[in-house]
């Protein structure tokens, strides 16, 4: 209990708060149905593990990163082979309890990428077998998630990759390196231009190549950046032609042009920008919320959760929630810079990055700016694995927080 | 493990607050152009997603014939009939609430057509289907019953091709009616009255809103909001039931023709009956596929309405054109004779035959029309000639359209030109010998004989036969009233002479006149035609009668033409109006079906 009393109380009250605003949204999403009694007893069971993990011996973590990340290999392979869900196998059920073996692969990934990473000079990270041993450690988490198929959360850990590597110390023109492509395919994306995207690319090319001469004036890094995302760009349309699913494809096509059908795979964010839209400066009021009571919200106590709050409570309600969480980020940046131990503190940036990422990407689909990727809103949604998981990120932070000055 | 970053911290933490700083950014002023900028917008489209509209159907107006002592008889009329909709959503749950809905009410396959928002997925059921539907399902599903009207035609077969019948809206026939507020699987009239006044007949639909969910399941109204449907118009018609009644009933089922009854005054229709007929339910009810199809297929064709879409030689019954046209050219008078006849005239190497062998000798132009001489005839066409005999053929409305509102549009007739004649191997004097007796080129629809029948007895004006709505104008045929007065009493004649060809339709107080027809049509015995009105002083009631293949026009026809008119007078005899009062047969739609008297009496 000393550590609690020691530990940043601002971050547990702000976290309290989102979580208690939680569990009233989900009784308004589901029409008090037993949903919101779930995630209350759900709340509590995280509560109890972010205290636990605050007490983990100093050290633990560190050597349990590695065991900690095959285990969740072995549950991911798992829940391939046996697991259930809907339209794709995210869930072990084990008796009354059914559990996300993606979210525990999440964390797992963090601890070992911090053990991994946090063993390395400036100049070791700096070195491409840095990046590729990275690469070793969130690639098989990658395929085996994207098998399942979870495209958002296989996402989630390539997010958490980047700014662990930047914190790390690696040279931004690498980083650079890493993203290029990712905006080569960008750009080399059809149905994002409309029939434009030779020109779109082509454009890019040139810019891209005429910005990394002008910045690193070495004719070797242009040429073979040019290389790169040329590769990229041909790749993406190979990708789409050829390997995308069907549902995939509808996603992200949904994402570029919700109206391509108002009753199909567009519904939900449609669905999603009239709830918020028509919630205006102060909301239709707690449980007034029509486009969630008449069901025209698809998961609405899931991954629409922040729509009812929208609908419901208004700009004024929105902001409020983006400004706990903005409060929870930077908070959790502060502490985290401010840990001396270097794999405390690459654990406690990929965890910032995480909640980051979830929250942006979740509340962006709300919104129309970011595909519908399935992704939870962190301390929100109605989910026991995902609550747990966000919890015990906060329970590591302060962890590390804890033993900032080791 | 201890590998402290040189002073590096404070640029990380910069460079990431910059980055999450954005992205939050991002969301802050999205969701101020959601929620502030544009929220009005969305409003409206949360309040539309909530509301949805229900159709209620307008019922459609009743068509009524004027009856006995002021009551009117009905002749089609409205019932309701229930349909099971379905709120339109996506594909996916449209099939699982059909599904649903085969299951509870054990129809093995329902095939729907997914157009417009409220789908008609079950139409005509039974009570028992409607309660599942509604105390059931519709909970569940976006499912619910609309109430419909279905026509019903209580008398069948009676006046059936006037009024005409409806049918199932077509895709094709939506896109030209878009802006009528039609939705697919509508009933509209097809033919007839039904098809003319289709606008007064259905009305106006109503439509009353009803909050539902994203399934389209209904969970509250709003009243006050409601438009209620407005109902269609009752159209009384000019038809005399009575009359109307007897003409069916005359006209029996083995026959083909056709009847028409004209007030002559004003061209209200008092009776039109065809044959072969239909019964209209046919085409109205969901179970009679089978008979609809054999109808359209018919080769004796009894969707066809003979009164106005079928043309005859009109045979004799055309003779009072020439004899207009004698006196009014001043070429003749009453008085005046021929040559007498002898059974047959030779023009050039043509011998032209009298309807009597023996010949009728000298007669003036009373007596000729009276016995239908056609001898006499042959003369005053040759004196005549064919120009002065069109133009008042044409005065008298042959070959022009009468304007009756009915669908489809009435024929034509044929009244040959010159240059018809001169197409088809040149004008001889033949042809005119054909003409004054109604032969040859010359067809005229039973329409527009009785149009001619009026004019002759009206004082000379062309009527526009008409169901409904004020009579329309009059046209002046330009005939002076004392060559109609003349023409009037030959006609009298033909009923009333000795040698009257229509002595079988004189009634019992009331003074006919009328005209007598045999017609020689290609390919059958010769058509029997009667033209007639009555009272012969004031006249009420112009009739035209034509039976295809029957035989001698006074005869068959005219047996037909004094039953309609005895039934009009309320002179029929006392076995026939006791059998008229029966309800029963009325109910079973079996009224054409009883026995009536045979014609050739």
């Amino acid at each position: 209990m000393r550590l609690l009393r020691e530990t940043d109380t601002a971050l547990l009250w702000a976290v309290g708060a989102i979580v208690l605003l939680g569990i009233a949204m989900i009784y308004s999403a589901s029409s008090g149905a037993v949903e919101w009694q779930k995630q209350a007893a759900y709340a509590i069971l995280a509560g109890g593990a972010l205290v636990a993990v605050i007490h983990v011996p100093n050290r633990m973590l560190y050597a349990l990163a590695y065991p900690f990340y095959l285990v969740s290999l072995v549950s991911l392979v798992i829940v391939l082979l046996w697991g259930s869900g809907e339209d794709s196998s995210r869930w072990i059920t084990l008796g009354p309890f059914s559990m996300q073996p993606s979210e525990f692969a999440k964390v797992a990934a963090i601890l070992t990428l911090a053990h991994y990473l946090g063993d390395r000079t400036v100049e070791q990270i700096n070195h491409y077998k840095t990046l590729f041993g990275a690469l070793v450690i969130v690639l098989p988490p990658i395929y085996l998630i994207i098998r399942q198929p979870d495209l958002g959360t296989a996402l989630t850990l390539v997010a958490i990759l980047l700014p662990m590597l930047y914190w790390a110390g690696m040279n931004p023109l690498y980083l650079i390196v890493i993203i290029a492509p990712g905006l080569s395919v960008a750009c080399s994306f059809e149905p994002l231009w409309q029939g434009a995207a030779p020109f779109v690319f082509a454009a890019f090319i040139i810019l891209s190549s005429l910005a990394l001469h002008l910045f690193f004036a070495r004719l070797w890094i242009t040429l073979s950046m040019l290389g790169v995302n040329v590769a990229a760009g041909l790749a993406t349309v190979y990708l789409w032609e050829h390997l995308l699913h069907g549902y995939q494809k509808d996603r992200i096509l949904t994402f570029l042009d919700p109206e391509r059908d108002r009753l199909g795979a567009g519904w939900n964010i449609i669905q999603s920008k009239i709830a918020i839209g028509s919630g205006g400066l102060t909301g239709k009021g707690y449980l007034g919320g029509t486009q969630t009571k008449f069901e025209f919200l698809p998961a609405s106590h899931t991954d629409f959760i922040f729509s009812v709050i929208g609908e419901e409570l208004g700009f004024i309600g929105t902001v409020v929630v983006l400004s706990l969480f903005a409060f929870v980020i930077w908070r959790s940046l502060h502490l985290a810079a401010g840990v001396n131990n270097r794999f405390y503190r690459l654990m406690a940036i990929g965890l910032v990055s995480l909640i980051t990422f979830h929250v942006f990407v979740n509340i962006g689909m709300t919104i129309g700016v970011m595909p519908v990727t399935g992704i939870p809103l962190p301390f929100i949604s109605y989910g026991g694995s995902a609550l747990l998981t966000n919890c015990t990120a906060i329970g590591l932070l302060l962890h590390a927080h804890t033993y900032r000055h080791e | 493990m201890e590998y402290p970053d040189p002073n590096r911290h404070g640029q990380h933490l910069r460079g990431l607050l910059v980055v999450v700083g954005l992205l939050f950014l991002i969301l802050f002023l999205r969701l101020f152009y959601l929620q502030i900028a544009s929220s009005a917008h969305y409003a409206q489209k949360s309040e539309e997603n909530r509301i949805a509209q229900k159709r209620i159907k307008a019922r459609r107006g009743l068509i009524l014939a004027r009856g006995t002592n002021g009551v009117s008889e009905i002749l089609a009329r409205s019932r309701p009939t229930y349909t099971v909709t379905l709120t339109r959503s996506k594909p996916d749950n449209d099939a699982r609430a059909v599904e649903a809905l085969s299951l509870a009410t054990g129809s093995p396959e329902i095939r729907y057509t997914r157009s417009g928002r409220t789908i008609r997925v079950l139409r005509d059921v039974d009570f028992r289907t409607v309660s599942l539907v509604l105390e059931r399902l519709s909970e569940d599903w976006p499912l619910d019953v609309m109430v419909e009207s279905e026509r019903d035609y209580p008398y069948g077969p009676l006046a059936a091709h006037l009024l005409g019948h409806l049918g199932e809206l077509q895709e094709e026939e939506l896109q030209a009616l878009r802006y009528k507020n039609y939705t697919p699987g509508d009933f509209i009239g097809k033919t007839g009255i039904e098809k003319v006044y289709e606008d007064l007949l259905r009305g106006e639909d109503g439509v009353a809103y009803i909050e539902v969910d994203a399934m389209n399941r209904p969970q509250s109204e709003f009243p006050e909001r409601e438009q209620p449907p407005e109902p269609g118009r009752d159209l009384v018609l000019t038809l005399d039931y009575k009359t109307q009644r007897a003409a069916e009933r005359a006209l029996s089922d083995s026959m083909t023709g056709a009847v028409v009854a004209l007030n002559p005054q004003t061209g209200a229709i008092l009776a039109l009956a065809s044959r072969p007929t239909f019964d209209p339910n046919v085409f109205v009810s969901f179970q009679a596929q089978e008979e609809r199809r054999r109808l359209l297929q018919d080769s004796s064709k009894p969707l066809l309405n003979r009164a106005t879409r079928e043309h005859y030689p009109p045979g004799s019954t055309v003779k009072m054109v020439a004899a207009v046209a004698a006196l009014e050219t001043g070429i003749l008078d009453t008085l005046g004779t021929f040559p007498g006849c002898g059974g047959s005239l030779r023009v050039g190497s043509t011998v032209f035959h009298c309807a009597r062998k023996e010949g009728h000798g000298v007669l003036t132009l009373q007596e000729a029309i009276e016995a239908s001489c056609n001898v006499y005839f042959y003369h005053l066409g040759q004196s005549l000639g064919f120009k002065a005999w069109r133009d008042y053929a044409e005065r008298l409305g042959f070959g022009r359209p009468t304007g009756i509102d009915l669908q489809p549009e009435e024929e034509l007739g044929n009244l040959p030109t010159r240059k018809y004649y001169e197409e088809r191997g040149g004008w001889a004097l033949g042809h005119m010998m054909n003409l004054v007796i109604g032969q040859g080129a010359l067809l005229a629809t039973p329409m527009q004989m009785a149009r001619y029948t009026a004019a002759l007895c009206n004082g000379g004006y062309l009527v526009t036969p008409h169901f409904y709505a004020a009579p329309p104008r009059r046209e002046y045929t330009g005939i002076s009233a004392s060559t109609l007065e003349k023409v009037k009493r030959a006609m009298r004649r033909v009923i009333y002479g000795d040698q009257g060809t229509g002595r079988r339709v004189r009634i019992e107080g009331v003074e006919v006149a009328g005209k007598s027809g045999t017609a020689q049509a290609p390919g059958r015995n010769t058509d029997a035609w009667f033209v007639a009105f009555a009272p012969f002083d004031r006249p009420e009631i112009a009739v035209a009668v034509v039976v295809e293949g029957g035989g001698h026009g006074g005869v068959v026809a005219g047996s037909i033409a004094r039953k309609v008119l005895e039934a009009y007078f309320g002179k029929e005899p006392e076995a026939e109006v006791a059998a008229d009062s029966t309800d029963a047969a009325r109910e079973e739609g079996s009224l054409m079906r009883l026995p009536g008297a045979t014609a050739g009496t």
